[in-house]
């Protein structure tokens, strides 16, 4: 039997575009410290200290040794992650079987990425295999183009929806201190931006942000002494596929199996969740651009195909509605890469907790659903709640 | 009151350059062999659940079978339907050449004739009104003598009527 875990500290920089005067290390103490206050512990109360960026987009490798001082992982078990848009993500599931296998206590984790030391679409487009893909995409944008056009044909669905996510997102972002891209805009604003990579436009695409989001996670025992407001990891998943592959099997007439699918499919039926809709309240989604919240919620199994762009039309994932979406304005207003799946269950976690403030949903959660992306070749999902009984 | 000094901004600046030399394996190196001396595409099948790859796989990603019998290979396009794109309008720096991208920059998704496959490579056509999916498209290759052994054997697919 595994221990049960909760998320127990939360701690997030202001993310930004620039921060010269900064380096790596003093960006992420700032989120160390706060989640360990917000925790009320100090380090010397954590087991293990999980530390992940994504490798070549500040030019150096050895993030968990190189910043041991600023993370505060001297002497302490733990190491480095670096698997892409997943980072954040998956340094969450990676201390929950610390944890849950016993290992440790506490778990420190730490997502975090600094976009303004390189050049974030070079160093992405390495990561295609590069005998052939690499030559052919342009950084995460190609995929995210394809990905959204293919949607846009199988389901029907307008180019204006890209507007209407982007504007509630904007809306969101408004009222999120920490997020990146605050700015407003109107469904016209998003349609007229200038066109970066067809179908999208400049204000559909993720911006490249810098910040640091780090959480406390703890054992049961522990957890109910550090907080009145734990949030239980109730479930999580993790599945791969090859590159593309999926969306190829699909295209060329095959079945939709993506991950996305196979992880919604998971997590559902292990949780004897028969409608998504209204037994999980909220989605902190790694939604790096509008399209995707159509896409992912009919993908993740949440509603039938072809139907989700009618829904988000109709407001079902705005910040008011019965299922938002990323309340805190989602990877299209703040994306600095290794942090951005942290704060994805960083963000859910602080809805289970009501500790939102200004971005705070307007109707009760219980359950949320929180994502990784890893170019769709790989996906973390997880089933977040604040109470176990 | 008196505006904060700004202090000089200290950073050091970096570059890294480093080659690689890459290692196709058997069966990606057999299909770029092919391409460079006979102008072929080819595809292969997983011999027990069907799935089709193009280039062709060694290992089923799907059931772990092997996959690699060069006899059961089969030639695919050089002619294709057209799924999906993307068209970039702003360049970016291309880490494995250092060049700057030379925009517009359009891509398909093509599935090739003889099997349900689909290959990534450019479109001759950059302009979004001219590239509807499900349009004919065609592989247009190098001259032999200018030909590597690469996936740029093929220049791109040129829109075709038929």
């Amino acid at each position: 039997m595994s221990h049960r875990v909760a998320i127990t500290g939360i701690g997030q920089t202001r993310h930004s575009g620039r921060r010269p005067y900064h380096n790596d290390g003093e960006m992420i103490h700032e989120a160390v410290s706060l989640a360990l206050a917000d925790a009320d512990i100090s380090i010397k109360d954590i087991d293990t200290v999980i530390i992940g960026n994504m490798d070549l987009f500040e030019g150096h490798y050895l993030n968990d040794a190189m910043l041991a001082d600023y993370s505060g992982s001297i002497g302490k078990s733990g190491f480095k992650m670096n698997t892409g848009g997943t980072v954040g993500t998956m340094e969450v599931i990676t201390a929950w079987y610390n944890i849950a296998s016993g290992q440790s206590d506490t778990v420190l984790v730490i997502g975090w990425e600094k976009h303004d030391e390189g050049p974030v679409t070079s160093a992405i487009t390495t990561i295609y295999e590069p005998a052939y893909t690499r030559w052919f995409s342009v950084g995460a944008l190609s995929g995210l183009a394809l990905l959204s056009d293919d949607y846009l044909r199988r389901a029907n669905c307008p180019m204006e929806i890209g507007g209407i996510v982007r504007s509630y997102m904007s809306e969101n972002a408004s009222r999120n201190p920490n997020a990146h891209l605050r700015e407003k805009y109107t469904v016209q604003d998003v349609m007229n931006a200038r066109m970066v990579l067809y179908p999208l436009t400049l204000l559909m695409i993720c911006p490249t942000s810098l910040g640091a989001c780090a959480m406390v996670l703890a054992k049961e025992s522990k957890a109910k002494k550090m907080t009145k407001k734990p949030v239980w990891i109730k479930d999580h998943v993790t599945v791969h596929a090859e590159e593309g592959g999926g969306l190829f099997d699909a295209l060329s007439g095959g079945p939709r199996r993506t991950t996305e699918t196979e992880a919604g499919k998971t997590i559902l039926k292990r949780n004897h969740i028969t409608k998504p809709l209204e037994e999980i309240q909220l989605f902190e989604m790694y939604d790096p651009c509008p399209f995707f919240h159509p896409f992912f919620l009919e993908d993740f199994q949440l509603c039938p195909e072809g139907e989700a762009w009618k829904l988000i039309e109709k407001g079902l994932t705005s910040r008011e509605g019965s299922f938002p979406i990323s309340p805190s304005g989602g990877v299209m207003c703040t994306n600095a890469i290794g942090d951005s799946g942290t704060l994805r269950v960083a963000e859910a976690a602080l809805q289970l907790r009501e500790d939102a403030g200004e971005h705070q949903v307007t109707r009760k959660v219980t359950q949320a659903l929180a994502s990784g992306f890893g170019g769709s070749n790989w996906t973390d999902l997880f089933l977040l709640t604040n109470s176990l009984d | 009151m008196k505006a904060k000094p700004q202090l000089e901004l200290i950073y050091l600046d970096m570059t890294l350059k480093m080659p690689f030399k890459w290692n196709t394996g058997e069966p990606l190196g057999e299909f770029f062999r092919e391409l460079k001396a006979n102008e072929k595409i080819y595809a292969n099948q997983c011999p027990t659940c069907g799935r089709n790859y193009c280039p062709p796989a060694n290992i089923c990603t799907r059931d772990h079978s092997r996959c690699n019998e060069k006899d059961k290979w089969v030639a695919v396009g050089p002619k294709g339907t057209l799924l999906t794109f993307f068209i970039c309008e702003q360049s970016f720096l291309i880490p494995t050449t250092g060049e700057m991208l030379e925009v517009p920059f359009s891509v398909g998704l093509v599935m090739l004739d003889g099997a349900p496959v689909v290959l990534q490579h450019c479109l001759q056509e950059t302009d979004v009104e001219k590239i509807k999916p499900g349009m004919r498209v065609e592989a247009v290759f190098k001259p032999k003598e200018e030909r590597k052994g690469n996936i740029f054997d093929i220049i791109h697919f040129k829109t075709i009527k038929e």
